[in-house]
């Protein structure tokens, strides 16, 4: 594996250099040279559109190791909503909560009712705030990166306030260092995640100088053990915590539906997040007040390390709140006082990500400009992917950057090599 | 009736000097399907060109303003783009039937837009005004029954709130 300070990783010895990768990445930060996918860390914002998209499971999500636990005197599992939609038959979220412990945890923590907390919290923020409109959820820390690196005009819409995730494990980490008599850093807070983005954002918080979670496992790869665990130890754990309104959140349209603004839109999936982005930056949808967008379609539950697929995850939740009942288990006063405390907001700025411009001098940069523009008029516009970089303009790109040649086109080399084979006719012109 | 061009000019040009990078976007009246794609070329050419991100922000919305404007009220219209050592040049000229009373048309809340404009979350007035904020140098000129030409300039390193008022 290539080590990166990113959570989506290639794998020299599965990948085979096919360009399926490289075409699906929605920010163009992935070439294949060598019959190998390579990832720019600068660009990629750990959607990952990519391990979807690999067919021979050559990328892979970087994820803690069991090791990871033994550094800690405490261990807290921290498991996504995601994870209570991965069985369906009505299980029960506690036998869920008591099966994971047996995984080696001391406990876990359910943030459900945070959630529902947060979706309070965005309604008195909503209700305070003077624009610009409309606002954007931060919960898909996807979502946040590409407004980063792509949208970074949007940024100042971003509605500051923290994810459950961490504002749950602050809370978690302080009440248990002070209960236990730990210092906060011999505990350790594992999420239990359904994408790679969270992991990335647990290794480089945005809007946090450092995670509140030390690591974070996947669905996928606890699932199997779990589902043992919970038929060898057939306990239920208390879930007085749980939320049946916070546990919507596992599914796009979660977040708007307990909040009391309805002018609000939920948007699914990369194509309709960019879709929608383009047109907030030009000015359409100012009339809306808020915005709830994941990356994957169907929201968390879409995520790519689940095991249940997303339909019949959004079965199981609503399964699952029918069987608790759809009551609020948040004091509406206590989320406002709470918000005049600033627990809810981010920490730091979330910055703009500039990516790298053709130059850093204007001159040379407009003298690449025009180099790349004539460029991607003499390439043939199949956007075949053969060379490596996605689409025809992007090798453009490389080419004037220095990150290519003319001659990985195959349609170029094709073209070259007729002319040198075909002998010349004894015209006026040659 | 035509009238004399009437004009609205800043003293300051700041911004004068060498065109470095030009390009030419024809807007068409009505075209409601490709509103906005002129101000979102130019928005990727300046990221190319490495912009501050806030100069960029902020003739973006001045230039989707002045395209939307030519799709409400004009004819057909270019927007010319100058990129120019420290500045950016936008001129919008339209073939239209102009403006009659341009301090009127400045104000915020005058607007001559139709319900069906209003509708579509346009006419609240802020059009002319908004590219004014956004940009550091600002003018413009109308001739009824010809057409408008607006120039507005953002700098690379300004801070508009209509710095040229």
């Amino acid at each position: 594996m290539i080590e990166r300070p990113h959570a989506v990783v290639t794998d020299p010895d599965k990948c085979v250099g096919c360009v399926a990768c490289s075409q699906a990445c929605p920010t163009r930060a992935i070439r294949v040279k060598n019959d190998l996918a390579v990832i720019d860390d600068e660009l990629c914002i750990d959607c990952g559109t990519c391990i979807e998209a690999c067919r021979y499971d050559a990328i892979r999500p970087r994820t803690s190791s069991p090791a990871d636990l033994k550094r800690f005197k405490y261990t807290v599992a921290v498991p996504s909503l995601t994870l209570y939609a991965q069985f369906g038959d009505d299980m029960h979220p506690g036998r869920i909560l008591h099966g994971l412990r047996q995984l080696g945890f001391d406990e876990t923590y359910d943030i459900s009712w945070m959630c529902e907390m947060v979706a309070g919290a965005t309604d008195a923020y909503l209700s305070e705030s003077k624009g610009p409109w409309p606002k954007i959820s931060v919960t898909c820390p996807a979502v946040a990166r590409l407004i980063q690196i792509r949208y970074p005009d949007l940024i100042p819409n971003l509605v500051p306030i923290e994810t459950p995730r961490e504002l749950a494990a602050r809370l978690r980490r302080r009440r248990l260092a002070a209960e236990r008599g730990l210092d906060p850093a011999e505990i350790g807070m594992f999420f239990i995640t359904p994408c790679t983005a969270i992991i990335h954002s647990i290794e480089a918080p945005e809007g946090l100088e450092a995670s509140y979670l030390d690591g974070a496992f996947s669905i996928t790869e606890v699932y199997g053990q779990l589902l043992k665990a919970i038929k060898n130890s057939p306990g239920v754990d208390s879930t007085e915590t749980i939320s049946p309104r916070g546990l919507r959140w596992a599914m796009a349209g979660g977040e708007i539906s307990s909040m009391r603004n309805a002018n609000t839109i939920t948007v699914r999936g990369l194509r309709d997040v960019l879709y929608v982005f383009d047109r907030i930056e030009s000015g359409v949808f100012q009339g809306l007040d808020f915005i709830e967008a994941y990356i994957c379609p169907g929201g968390c539950v879409g995520g790519q390390l689940t095991v249940a697929g997303r339909y019949l995850a959004q079965r199981n939740i609503r399964q699952i709140t029918k069987h608790l009942g759809d009551q609020g288990a948040v004091n509406e006063e206590k989320v406002r006082s709470l918000l005049r405390e600033h627990f809810f907001d981010i920490e730091s700025e979330i910055r703009a990500r500039q990516v790298r411009p053709l130059a850093r001098n204007l001159r040379q940069a407009i003298e690449l400009k025009r180099e790349k523009d004539a460029l991607v008029e003499k390439l043939p516009h199949k956007d075949c992917a053969a060379c490596g970089a996605p689409d025809c303009e992007t090798l453009a790109d490389d080419i004037v950057r220095g990150n290519a040649k003319l001659a990985d086109c195959v349609f170029m080399r094709l073209e070259e090599l007729e002319k040198q084979s075909t002998p010349r006719q004894g015209g006026d012109n040659a | 009736m035509p009238t004399e061009p009437r004009e609205q000019t800043p003293d300051a040009h700041a911004a004068g000097g060498e065109v470095l990078y030009s390009e030419s976007f024809r807007i068409a009246g009505n075209d409601f399907e490709h509103g906005g794609e002129a101000a979102a070329a130019i928005k990727a050419i300046l990221k190319q060109l490495g912009f501050p991100t806030d100069a960029i922000r902020r003739l973006s919305i001045a230039n989707f303003e002045a395209e939307m404007n030519v799709i409400m009220y004009a004819d057909e219209a270019r927007m010319e783009l100058a990129v120019l050592p420290d500045a950016v040049r936008v001129t919008v000229a339209d073939r239209g039937k102009g403006i009659p009373d341009i301090d009127w048309a400045m104000k915020e809340g005058n607007s001559t837009a139709t319900p069906e404009m209003r509708a579509r979350g346009f006419g609240a007035g802020l059009g002319l005004p908004n590219i004014k904020r956004n940009s550091d140098e600002f003018s413009i000129s109308s001739t009824v029954g010809v057409g408008t030409t607006l120039t507005y300039v953002v700098y690379a390193n300004g801070n508009a709130e209509g710095a040229a008022r």
